[in-house]
């Protein structure tokens, strides 16, 4: 009788040959994330009198696959901020409980959350920067909207390498090469916060969504929209972009329908 | 031993919950030690997730260790399950961290009887982090109209018993107060969460007649339903509503007070 | 500076090599950026200037046009308030914040446990210690530092990205440093500069370079400046002086061209 019970109930070796590991790989280097998985694109934000918008389509995609089509991209930090999120899902979801956890923990004390969105950037840059320098990236692209220790609106980007900026408006990925020259022109920088209206601001991030989806191949037309004022945050999450034309697809040539 | 610390239980301020339809009330009697205090500082009553408060009676420092494990543990279970814990679970886990100081010669038990409160959310909740809202029919879509979640009110003592309750009572006044809230027909489930904060406003004042030398400062919590006015969240009952039932606590004290001259002192009751 | 970091190419096919197998091709994560921009330092007797560009990049985009480069070391608040050194940064931007926290951090703890601020002189050497620190997986920065030394006059130390520097009196640093630097040997150098008259071919007599005074470098500073927008595209937008004197650090914006 065979006394290891752990052989008890198994092919015996005499009969069947010893057992096979090789497809347990139990060494060789740990991986890590070097490339994300499912997706999500352009984030578009734009900071107008008396605070800040903030916008993302509702799409995750697997590659060229568009995987999920009511993904809530931008998350809410207590009642001071938002995040949008661009890339990895599972990374955004991570994030997600951790800033989730950390505002359960703000609210021990009844004083509540204190932490306002410049101290949430702050925070969010450092973990990227951290990850990265571990060679373990957090594969997103953010932007973090509210406002900051003066009460002034507040818009911040922050990105996987721990890379960090500010603007009056900003958007990642597509949207910094199609959204941004389309705010930067309604809104030329040097403007005064306080010729920028909320609705001229929300207006301003419809167009740029309508845009990217026109030309993001990797965009939808289902989504969420955040306008974060001094009365508190209006998210909306399951808006549709409206008016589009598609006349201009027919001018298209040399791909697609036309050939010739 | 258990009894040693029961002993403690029965000196601290008087503290109760109760649970009624539309939500949970904790509220304590905290005795003014010193007047060098800082009126409204230094809280008894904590916060251990979002929907779950504690309040304990007895050794201020075994609750504040009280608290901090139940802050973990409801940490833990939200990164295991990704969601909020429910109140009866957490009662449980307590129950047993308690118990367990009762075990060993190296270990002495808790100097507090606990009073958790909680909320769980009858709304369906997303789990922590998700990002979609799932099928809208068919397989894995939602069943409509399903009951969930509702008021929840845990007292647990320094043996590690603990039981669920419609009105808990613990620490020097407890008498007093068990019987006020006997009278509340708790069981009934009528009881609004508005009244019920001027409820144990109330007997917090009953229970303080007995230590009238000492001065006292009444802190409450309160956890809502989902559509009242914490939003499932457990939160201080805002500085009005809680003087507004201060005030109607020491009226209704002072009309108790003219009744009993003609009674005389006929309520006094033994453990 | 893409020469410093990881080699892209693929493996040189020896003839005695291990074959790899076919087309296998591996993704890696590179941990770097370049975020564009330029800085440049001049000093003189009593003062030191630091200087950089606002623009931000990435690639051909422009992240922002207001991320300031220079950054006040060693004071007492998050406003840089009580600072006497001064430090800037350019290349990865990440890094640069990195490293800029990470002295800042070391200055005022020295302040605090020494009960006085720390010499130009002694910042200096540290900050070389915190970039060798990462010799092998460096900040992908040209730090320039400066402050009045000991006798008051201006110091300035530029250093490489793991931490080798040296005392100068000049020097520019980042993507217009070949544009900018040429310059800045000509006039604050006087390099290639001859007294006229003094002799014929090499007899002539170089002039010798003199201490600029306040007004002088700020000139040169913002001439530097306009003509690397002109020629550089990462640079632009905003330019940025801060000047340490004897009575402090004084801060000025001014504008630059935004194409």
């Amino acid at each position: 009788m065979n006394h290891f019970p752990e052989a008890w109930g198994r092919p015996r070796n005499d009969v069947y040959g010893a057992y096979d590991h090789s497809y347990l790989q139990t060494s060789g280097p740990k991986a890590h994330t070097s490339s994300p998985a499912v997706t999500g694109t352009s984030v578009v934000g734009v900071k107008f009198n008396g605070g800040v918008a903030i916008a993302t389509d509702n799409l995750a995609s697997y590659g060229s696959l568009a995987r999920f089509s009511d993904v809530k991209r931008l998350r809410n930090f207590g009642d001071k901020a938002m995040v949008g999120f661009g890339g990895d899902v599972s990374d955004m979801q991570y994030l997600d409980r951790l800033l989730d956890s950390m505002d359960i923990k703000e609210n021990y004390s009844h004083h509540g959350n204190m932490l306002n969105a410049k101290n949430l950037h702050t925070y969010l840059a450092k973990v990227f920067y951290k990850r990265r320098s571990e060679f373990n990236p957090l594969w997103n692209h953010v932007l973090v909207a509210g406002f900051d220790g003066q009460g002034e609106p507040f818009l911040s980007s922050a990105d996987l390498l721990g890379t960090t900026f500010s603007a009056p408006h900003l958007a990642t990925g597509f949207g910094a090469h199609l959204a941004v020259p389309i705010l930067r022109r309604k809104f030329p920088e040097g403007t005064p916060l306080e010729q920028v209206s909320k609705e001229d601001a929300v207006e301003a991030l419809k167009e740029c969504l309508k845009v990217l989806f026109y030309r993001d191949a990797r965009s939808a037309d289902k989504y969420s929209i955040a306008v974060i004022t001094k009365d508190g945050i209006d998210l909306k999450e399951d808006e549709q972009i409206q008016g589009q034309s598609w006349a201009f697809a027919e001018r298209i040539r040399g791909y697609g329908a036309q050939t010739a | 031993m258990v009894e040693y610390a029961v002993k403690a239980v029965e000196n601290g301020g008087t503290a109760v919950g109760i649970r009624c339809k539309d939500g949970v009330v904790l509220a304590v009697e905290k005795i003014i030690t010193s007047k060098l205090l800082k009126p409204g500082a230094n809280k008894r009553i904590a916060t251990v997730d979002r929907h779950v408060g504690i309040v304990s009676a007895g050794l201020v420092p075994d609750g504040r260790h009280f608290v901090s494990r139940a802050r973990d543990e409801a940490s833990s279970w939200r990164s295991t399950y990704k969601g909020p814990i429910p109140t009866s679970a957490i009662a449980n886990r307590l129950g047993g961290y308690v118990q367990a100081y009762t075990l060993y010669s190296s270990v002495r038990p808790f100097g507090v009887t606990a009073i958790v409160g909680g909320w769980d959310t009858e709304a369906e909740l997303p789990v922590d982090g998700q990002v979609g809202n799932g099928p809208k029919s068919g397989s894995g879509g939602k069943v409509e109209g399903a009951k969930a979640g509702g008021p929840g009110l845990y007292m647990i003592e320094p043996s590690g018993l603990y039981w669920g309750y419609y009105g808990a009572a613990t620490g020097k006044g407890r008498q007093a107060a068990k019987a006020e809230l006997e009278k509340l027909d708790l069981s009934s489930g009528n009881l609004s969460l508005a009244d019920g904060v001027k409820e144990a406003a109330r007997i917090i004042y009953v229970a303080h007649e007995d230590s009238k030398d000492k001065e006292f400062e009444l802190e409450m919590t309160w956890i809502s339903s989902v559509d009242g006015p914490t939003k499932g969240r457990h939160e201080e009952v805002p500085k009005e509503i809680l003087e507004e039932a201060e005030k109607a606590a020491k009226r209704a004290l002072e009309g108790d007070d003219e009744e009993e001259e003609d009674k005389g002192e006929g309520e006094q009751m033994e453990e | 500076m893409t020469s410093l970091m990881g080699n892209h190419s693929g493996t040189i096919g020896y003839s005695f090599s291990e074959p790899t197998s076919a087309n296998v091709k591996q993704h890696s994560f590179y941990p770097y950026t370049d975020n564009g921009g330029s800085t440049l330092g001049i000093t003189g007797a009593d003062f030191a200037i630091l200087a950089g560009d606002t623009r931000s990049t990435s690639g051909y985009n422009i992240n922002s046009r207001m991320v300031p480069k220079v950054f006040k070391i060693g004071g007492d608040d998050e406003t840089g308030e009580g600072a006497n050194i001064i430090l800037s940064v350019v290349g990865f931007a990440a890094d640069g914040n990195a490293l800029k926290e990470k002295l800042d951090t070391m200055v005022r703890m020295y302040k605090y446990q020494h009960g006085k601020s720390m010499s130009v002189g002694a910042c200096a050497q540290r900050l070389s210690t915190i970039l060798y620190e990462k010799r092998f997986f460096p900040y992908y920065v040209h730090a320039i530092l400066a402050g009045l030394d000991e006798e008051g006059v201006g110091a300035l130390y530029s250093y490489d990205p793991v931490g080798s520097y040296e005392r100068e009196q000049c020097r520019a640093a980042g993507a217009a440093s070949s544009l900018i630097m040429p310059f800045l040997d000509n006039q604050v150098n006087s390099k290639n500069q001859y007294i006229p008259g003094s002799g014929e071919g090499h007899a002539l007599v170089p002039k010798k370079a003199e201490p600029l005074d306040k007004e002088t470098a700020t000139k040169l500073v913002k001439d530097a400046f306009t003509s690397a927008v002109e020629r550089h595209i990462e640079v632009g937008d905003g330019l940025q002086l801060v000047i340490v004197t004897r009575e402090g650090i004084e801060e000025v914006f001014h504008a630059l061209k935004q194409d």
